[in-house]
């Protein structure tokens, strides 16, 4: 049912009371009656989690702790809001984030001090409006049915109920992620036919980045760039191609430029982090993180990872209390996590061992293989990445190869994740030793492949979806694997008709591929041949 | 930080940002007070209050060209040009602008097609919208025209009115602004136009730049102020 003003809970968020009391006032008298008010970032989560709210009114700025912009992104990460949620930020002054974020981070729209009543209410009547015209698709992609929301662009686009624009821009974001790339291509370049304009030039690289053309995805990102710098999604994408490209010193040099212009992304400095770190700039990298963890203070993206690589780099430094002290402050803050806790205990075995505390070294490690077994199947790749690396450094080889055998296994095609894998052996002077392990891994995989596509060419598909089912079983997260395998239950049903259990199956694959990698090039065509079988 | 390098323009930036906050909070107060007044019947101060607060959104729309002229010049303003409506922006201009009008008697007529959407910042157009309404607010006798239409790929947005219109010194005669300086007799500093030209110059589209104009004439034979956005 359509929201109407005065239906509507709402929940005002400022720290001013006489600001809280002006705007519910303001709502007031637009009719509302059931209004709350919180005066900082926690009062106004715990109020989120309590009830359901259709309007939030949040003032950007609420004194120490969280900002609005942040209450949002944790409002959003933890489910507390739906699709249906008007968020609105109420601002002096509008930043980059408010206008330019990636659409879930993004409040519906923002207003500039000093507000008055009618411009509110005539705000916020368009909102509900847009709404109910934009919800059928938000509902689609909050329920990651990309197809389902792509049809409801094209219906929304035929129908001319919504703004184009912003229908065109939704409906480009989806076929990024469905990975029809040509499709995205041409809308792109459709719309900069008209006229230049930074969300489809930067969209038209990602195209490019995506499909291989890493330099031409440079040339526009940088045009972009050049002529609105504040459109700071644009760095992001170039310091990721440069990254990819392997020019890890150039990619230092644009993070750190987008980060004066914008320094408040804590995903931005860990990235300026990480690359610094690549670079052997260790003062860049030691402020970058320390950043992150500073800003990231009140954020849901704070990350234990960051604290590990901030300690690490500390002992490098010959700084060991002070990374003692950092590994404190990880446990402290991430006293409820596991998966962060195993991260730092591994970080601090490999620490103590670096200080020449061997005895402590092994306690660390011993507490972080306890965490990975209480883990069992949620242990992700980048834990035992980390585990693996504690262990190959206390001298537990044994054990950090089978780990890492795993992780190559997941992930075998990855150039970029063995190289790091090969690093790691490096590092311990054990370079051949990882060399072999790579290969012997990466020929497991590719021998039951290979496996696999013969009895497909036999048309046993059936024998084929058995042999990938094991192989799944063990590599869980293996793209290739997964993708396979969804083929040959897809063939199987071309060839002796549909079924629930199969096409559930292959669904429920699909989704850990994109889970995986959104712009996995089988995902797209695999939805529809899957839709395609379920309709014969 | 040693003296030199905090910079002037740095200095008048973070005192403006800090004023707009103290304009802020006295806005809302005053509103406070006057919507006191209205309920207690009090017309007299009520209607006082009004113009105060007018003068107050004056200095608020000031303090925010300022601020935004500083962003320009070091190239960090988020300029956000998006396809949105046109009529939709002056709608929110005439709305915030409903207050001074209604009390001043002065007819607003929109000449805007529903479904006119174009290119542009929202923040910044209205900004330039403000600033016309306010100067057109000044000198009409009684009546205003806004009128927006796309015209060979590009939107023009006239603000007309009934009064004596520009006088000669401040019209070029092909219409370009002179730039006269701060007068402080008048009271006038030109800053509202030149942040108009301003906003309308960071709206570009192959090459082809919007533009800001001022004339007398059109639809009621008084001032107009024309922008033009590729």
């Amino acid at each position: 049912m359509p929201l109407t003003l005065s239906q509507a809970n709402t929940l005002i968020v400022d720290d001013f009371q006489s600001m809280r009391t002006m705007l519910r006032d303001f709502v007031k008298s637009m009719g509302m009656t059931r209004v709350d008010t919180a005066c900082h970032g926690k009062d106004a989560i715990s109020h989120l989690a309590e009830r359901r709210y259709d309007i939030v009114l949040c003032d950007y700025n609420l004194g120490p702790g969280a900002n609005g912009q942040q209450v949002l992104e944790e409002a959003r990460a933890r489910n507390l809001i739906g699709v249906s949620t008007i968020w609105v930020i109420v601002t002096a002054e509008k930043t980059s984030d408010m206008v330019m974020a990636a659409a879930e981070i993004k409040p519906d729209d923002y207003l500039l001090k000093p507000i008055n009543q009618m411009l509110l209410q005539s705000r916020l009547e368009k909102l509900i409006v847009r709404k109910q015209s934009l919800g059928l698709v938000e509902t689609a992609i909050r329920a990651k049915d990309f197809g389902a929301a792509l049809a409801q662009c094209n219906l929304l686009l035929r129908m001319q109920s919504a703004n184009p624009h912003e229908v065109l821009r939704i409906k480009s974001d989806l076929l990024l992620t469905l990975g029809d790339f040509e499709a995205a291509r041409a809308l792109y370049a459709s719309v900069l036919e008209q006229r230049s304009v930074a969300w489809a030039k930067t969209g038209l690289g990602q195209v490019l980045f995506y499909t291989g053309d890493h330099a031409g995805a440079i040339t526009l990102f940088e045009q972009v760039l050049a002529e609105n710098q504040m459109y700071i999604e644009a760095a992001d994408w170039l310091a990721k191609t440069l990254e990819a490209m392997g020019d890890t010193v150039r990619a230092q040099q644009v993070l750190q430029e987008a980060i004066k212009l914008s320094p408040h992304s804590p995903l931005r400095q860990k990235k300026l982090g990480d690359a610094a770190l690549k670079n052997g700039e260790l003062d860049v990298a030691q402020a970058a993180f320390e950043k992150t963890i500073k800003i990231g203070e009140f954020s849901t993206h704070k990350n234990p990872a960051v604290y590990a690589r901030l300690a690490e780099l500390l002992v490098d430094k010959g700084e060991a209390q002070e990374a003692l002290n950092v590994i404190k402050r990880s446990k402290a803050d991430f006293r409820y996590n596991s998966p962060a806790a195993l991260q730092t205990a591994a970080s601090e075995a490999r620490i103590y061992q670096k200080m020449g505390e061997p005895d402590k070294a092994q306690a660390a490690l011993a507490c972080a293989e306890q965490l990975a077994t209480q883990l069992g199947d949620k242990l992700s790749p980048d834990l035992m990445v980390d585990l693996a690396r504690a262990q190959l450094k206390l001298g537990h080889k044994e054990k950090a190869c089978q780990l890492l055998g795993q992780v190559v296994k997941n992930d075998h095609e990855n150039a970029q994740l063995s190289s790091e894998i090969a690093s790691i052996f490096d590092e311990e002077h054990l370079a051949g030793e990882g060399q072999a392990l790579i290969k012997a891994s990466r020929d497991e995989v590719i021998n039951i492949n290979n496996q696999g596509v013969v009895l497909a060419k036999r048309g046993e598909f059936e024998q084929g979806a058995l042999l990938l089912r094991e192989a799944v079983k063990k590599l869980p997260s293996s793209e290739v694997m997964l993708v396979n395998l969804c083929g040959l239950l897809i063939a199987q049903m071309t060839k002796s008709g549909y079924s629930d259990a199969l096409a559930h199956e292959a669904r429920e694959l699909l989704d850990r591929v994109r889970t995986l990698n959104p712009g996995n090039k089988k995902f797209y065509s695999y939805s529809l041949v899957l839709a395609r079988l379920q309709r014969a | 930080m040693s003296m030199e390098e905090i910079s002037f323009t740095d200095l008048m930036a973070s005192s403006i940002h800090d004023m707009k906050n103290s304009v802020n909070v006295q806005v809302h107060e005053l509103e406070t007070i006057a919507s006191g007044a209205k309920a207690r019947g009090d017309l007299e101060a009520f209607n006082s209050l009004v113009l105060v607060i007018a003068q107050a959104h004056r200095v608020n729309a000031n303090l925010i060209q300022l601020l935004s002229l500083y962003k320009f010049g070091k190239s960090t303003y988020p300029l956000d040009i998006r396809e949105q409506s046109v009529a939709e922006l002056i709608a929110e201009a005439v709305m915030q602008q409903r207050a001074v009008l209604d009390f001043k008697g002065i007819a607003v007529d929109v000449d805007c097609a529903h479904d006119c959407y174009w290119y542009f910042d929202r923040d910044l157009m209205t900004g330039v919208l403000l600033n016309a309404l306010n100067n057109a607010c000044h000198y009409t006798q009684d009546k205003i025209r806004i009128a927006a239409q796309v015209q060979d790929n590009t939107l023009v947005l006239r603000v007309e009115d009934n009064g004596p219109g520009y006088p000669a010194h401040i019209l070029h005669s092909d219409g370009v602004l002179l730039s006269k300086g701060v007068n402080f007799a008048s009271g006038s500093t030109g800053l509202g136009f030149y942040f108009s030209a301003q906003a309308a110059q960071l709206h570009q589209n192959n090459g082809r730049v919007g533009t800001l104009t001022v004339a007398n004439g059109g639809a009621f034979g008084g001032g107009c102020f024309v922008v033009t956005l590729p």
